[in-house]
């Protein structure tokens, strides 16, 4: 009797070693994660605290850490600066949060990041994680300040506490269709047919019908003759890419990403396609370092048009200096600098509001004007959904192995090289 | 039960109710996680842990719920408390037919897996190119906060519907476990054929199993919805959720009653709190890898999960007490 009773008494030593450790796991984390509370008082009244939540891991990891770049810059500056002048030089501290893609993630991290003492968040590059945090941010009542994230419905929902300095989703198609008029209005052979391709996941469909609709609205004298569908992970267009060729069109409207962009373009190549220029409504792929490397030559005269940096702006090429500096990256890109403009607002904001209360902050939001910023468009104001209606996109055009603005011509860097030479002649 | 796991349970019940009072609304939304997770986690255990037929597509069924009840109220001003139910109904007629092809064609294993991957990728490709419900864009949800609505401005609402919907489930599992169908399904899934003939009807009893299942899971949906206030098929039928929903009760413990409970307590909290103090700036993806680590070690030393672990320490504890 005594020998089974052993036997079944308590625990192995495996089991043990295993509650041990567990134990003192667990109990650290439940001390970590109700806070100790002397921390966030202990902090002081001179360190202003705003929460970035950015997906700096997962699937989009790379633009994830180009935004939290951005802001953390911002933040360095500012207070190399100065801090905020009107609250006795306050300093700012930026509190990072890691949405990993997911919305449920970027909720929770934006709740932890509030309760820290973020008097104001920033972020969330994807739509869906902006959109939670938006109605959370709404929820506490406290401002939240778009850097980047395009969808319209996120500032229609009538949030007093949400403002948007990037470009929506509806812009891009009307900028867009803007930029061919201006391209069709120069070219000196008639430009009528297009083809436009696009792959099939979320990004590919939903770009796809506004620049079909943008074309449409604007009456943009271009007709899309072919438009085709393909799988965002092909390896093999071939015969996507013979469909294309076979609408003989003047221009490729192309919506793709970074991997895809390769794939369509060594396919346009083998198959000959002759085109008078690939024209892009604004998608990654074709402005990034490493697509010069990998096309070479083919890389040469693509257009594109996303939301882009402004390079006439002094701000900028200072900006980019330092950020080149500090972080070891290449030029700044389209992520890093609208995240750098995110936190610039708020330290606007708060300088004008001289608090730290939600109220106030969101008043001087409200009544932000920005001349001088570093991306494409005009001052940085807030119209009432709390949308910046002068965010827009620029038009792009690969010259000499580099990116260069085209379009629109006030920011423009050179004149745009239309029709452009075809793919194997390069 | 015995008396003192009562006044366990009871303790615990309190301790929980009596939580927003005293913590920040971060806590709270943590332990919404908790809740909701433990939920979906109990309503795959009822399926997959008891009869055994490990399903990897219940993120069709959140979809399906989380959609059918938000256009319900989109449209027609229909309250989500009452959508719910209707989406529930429809999650549970589609559970229905896939189980009656899986169940009545006999598919096990790794081919039930396979079609029920199958079933909610269909699902999703489906909800992505139907225009009515928002396509690839997917809904957003406007917010206006009011009982009816399921919307509040609070954590607190939130949290005790969540701990509702755990203890509702939890509540539904012990009945099932004690009941008839329980005990029956517990022989399906030790030996199918030797039960059969001992003369369990393993199909009907399945059937009914999936019905709960799915009809459980699709109200979650409605939670997720109004939750978080946006839903796209990627998300709410991926198969990244559908993984959130078994990984819990597989660490916490199949086919137990406390295990998918325990699971989302211990793995919620963790992922959580690693990525608190783990993802600072520089060091980004280093609270994936310390999660995965830790995963891997209770999954080492629990390889049946960590209830019947629990339990049995229980008991040899009592024993040892009743003894000295």
């Amino acid at each position: 009797m005594e020998k089974i009773r052993k036997k079944h008494s308590f625990l192995n030593v495996k089991e043990k070693s295993f509650l041990i450790v567990a134990g003192t796991i667990l109990l650290g984390m439940a001390l970590v994660i109700t806070g100790f509370p002397g921390i966030t008082i202990a902090a002081g009244p001179k360190v202003i605290k705003i929460g970035s939540i950015q997906p700096a891991t997962g699937m989009i990891a790379e633009i994830g850490q180009a935004c939290r770049r951005g802001n953390l810059l911002a933040v360095e500056d500012i207070n190399a600066r100065g801090g905020i002048k009107s609250m006795g030089g306050a300093k700012l501290e930026l509190l990072l949060g890691d949405s990993e893609g997911k919305p449920p993630i970027g909720r929770s991290e934006a709740e932890r990041l509030i309760k820290n003492g973020s008097v104001c968040l920033v972020g969330a590059f994807m739509s869906s994680v902006t959109m939670a945090i938006a109605t959370l941010a709404e929820q506490r009542g406290v401002p939240f300040v778009i850097d980047i994230a395009a969808a319209d419905p996120i500032t229609q929902q009538g949030y007093k506490h949400v403002f948007r300095n990037f470009t929506k989703s509806s812009v891009f198609g009307r900028c867009y269709a803007d930029y061919i008029k201006d391209i069709i209005a120069h070219s000196k052979v008639p430009i009528k047919r297009a083809v436009l391709m696009n792959i099939d996941d979320l990004f590919g469909t939903v770009t796809a019908k506004f620049t079909l609709k943008a074309l449409k609205d604007k009456n943009v004298p271009i007709d899309i003759v072919a438009h085709i569908t393909f799988p965002h992970a092909a390896k093999d267009i071939s015969t996507e890419v013979a469909k294309a060729k076979a609408a003989k069109p003047d221009i490729l409207i192309p919506i793709v990403r970074i991997a895809s962009s390769r794939v369509l373009l060594k396919e346009l190549y083998k198959q000959k396609v002759k085109l008078l220029g690939i024209v892009a409504p604004g998608c990654p792929g074709f402005y990034e370092p490493e697509f010069f490397k990998d096309m070479r030559k083919l890389a040469n005269f693509i257009m594109d048009s996303p939301p882009w940096i402004n390079p006439k702006s002094s701000m900028f090429k200072e900006v980019n200096a330092r950020y080149q500096k500090k972080f070891n990256k290449g030029p700044m890109d389209t992520n890093s600098a609208y995240a750098y403009e995110g936190v610039m607002i708020i330290a606007d904001a708060l300088e004008r509001a001289k608090s730290t209360e939600p109220d106030k902050i969101v008043a001087a939001l409200r009544k932000t004007n920005i001349k001088e910023h570093i991306t494409l468009g005009g001052p940085i104001v807030f119209d009432k959904n709390g949308d910046n209606p002068n965010a827009i996109t620029g038009m792009l055009q690969n010259l000499n192995g580099r990116t260069r603005l085209v379009l629109p011509r006030e920011f423009a860097e050179v004149d745009y090289v239309f029709p452009t030479p075809n793919l194997w002649e390069r | 039960m015995n008396r003192n796991s009562i006044i366990f349970l009871a303790a615990v019940l309190l301790f929980l109710l009596l939580l927003p009072l005293f913590s920040s609304s971060a806590l709270i939304g943590i332990f919404i996680l908790i809740f909701f997770y433990a939920y979906l986690g109990q309503c795959w255990n009822i399926l997959s842990g008891y009869v055994g037929a490990v399903s990897v597509g219940h993120a069709l069924f959140v979809g399906i719920g989380a959609y059918i009840s938000t256009k319900l109220a989109l449209v027609w001003g229909l309250s989500p408390w009452i959508g719910m139910f209707l989406g529930g109904f429809c999650a549970s007629i589609i559970a229905l037919f896939i189980g009656y092809l899986g169940f009545r064609f006999r598919v096990k294993g790794v081919y039930f897996f396979l079609l029920t991957i199958a079933f909610a990728e269909v699902g999703r490709l489906i909800f992505l190119h139907l225009d009515v419900f928002g396509g690839p864009v997917g809904i957003f949800i406007p917010f206006k906060p009011s009982f009816i609505n399921f919307q509040f401005k609070g954590n607190n609402p939130y949290y005790y519907i969540a701990m509702g919907m755990m203890i509702f489930s939890i509540i539904v599992v012990r009945i099932i476990e004690k009941s008839n169908i329980g005990l029956l399904s517990v022989a399906i899934r030790e030996d199918e054929d030797a039960a059969q003939s001992l003369g369990v009807n393993s199909f009907k009893c399945k059937m009914i199993l999936f019905f709960i299942s799915g009809f459980m899971t699709a109200l979650g949906g409605t939670f997720y919805a109004n939750y978080f206030y946006y839903i796209q098929p990627d998300i709410v039928f991926g198969l990244g959720l559908s993984v959130d929903i078994i990984l819990r009760p597989i660490v916490g413990g199949m086919g137990t009653v406390f295990g998918p409970v325990i699971g989302s307590f211990l793995m919620t909290p963790l992922a959580e709190f690693t990525r608190n103090y783990f993802a600072k700036g520089g060091y980004e993806g280093l609270h994936m890898i310390i999660y995965g680590i830790i995963l891997i070690i209770v999954v080492l030393f629990f390889p049946r999960g960590l209830a019947p672990s629990f339990q049995r320490m229980y008991r040899s504890f009592k024993k040892n007490i009743s003894k000295s």
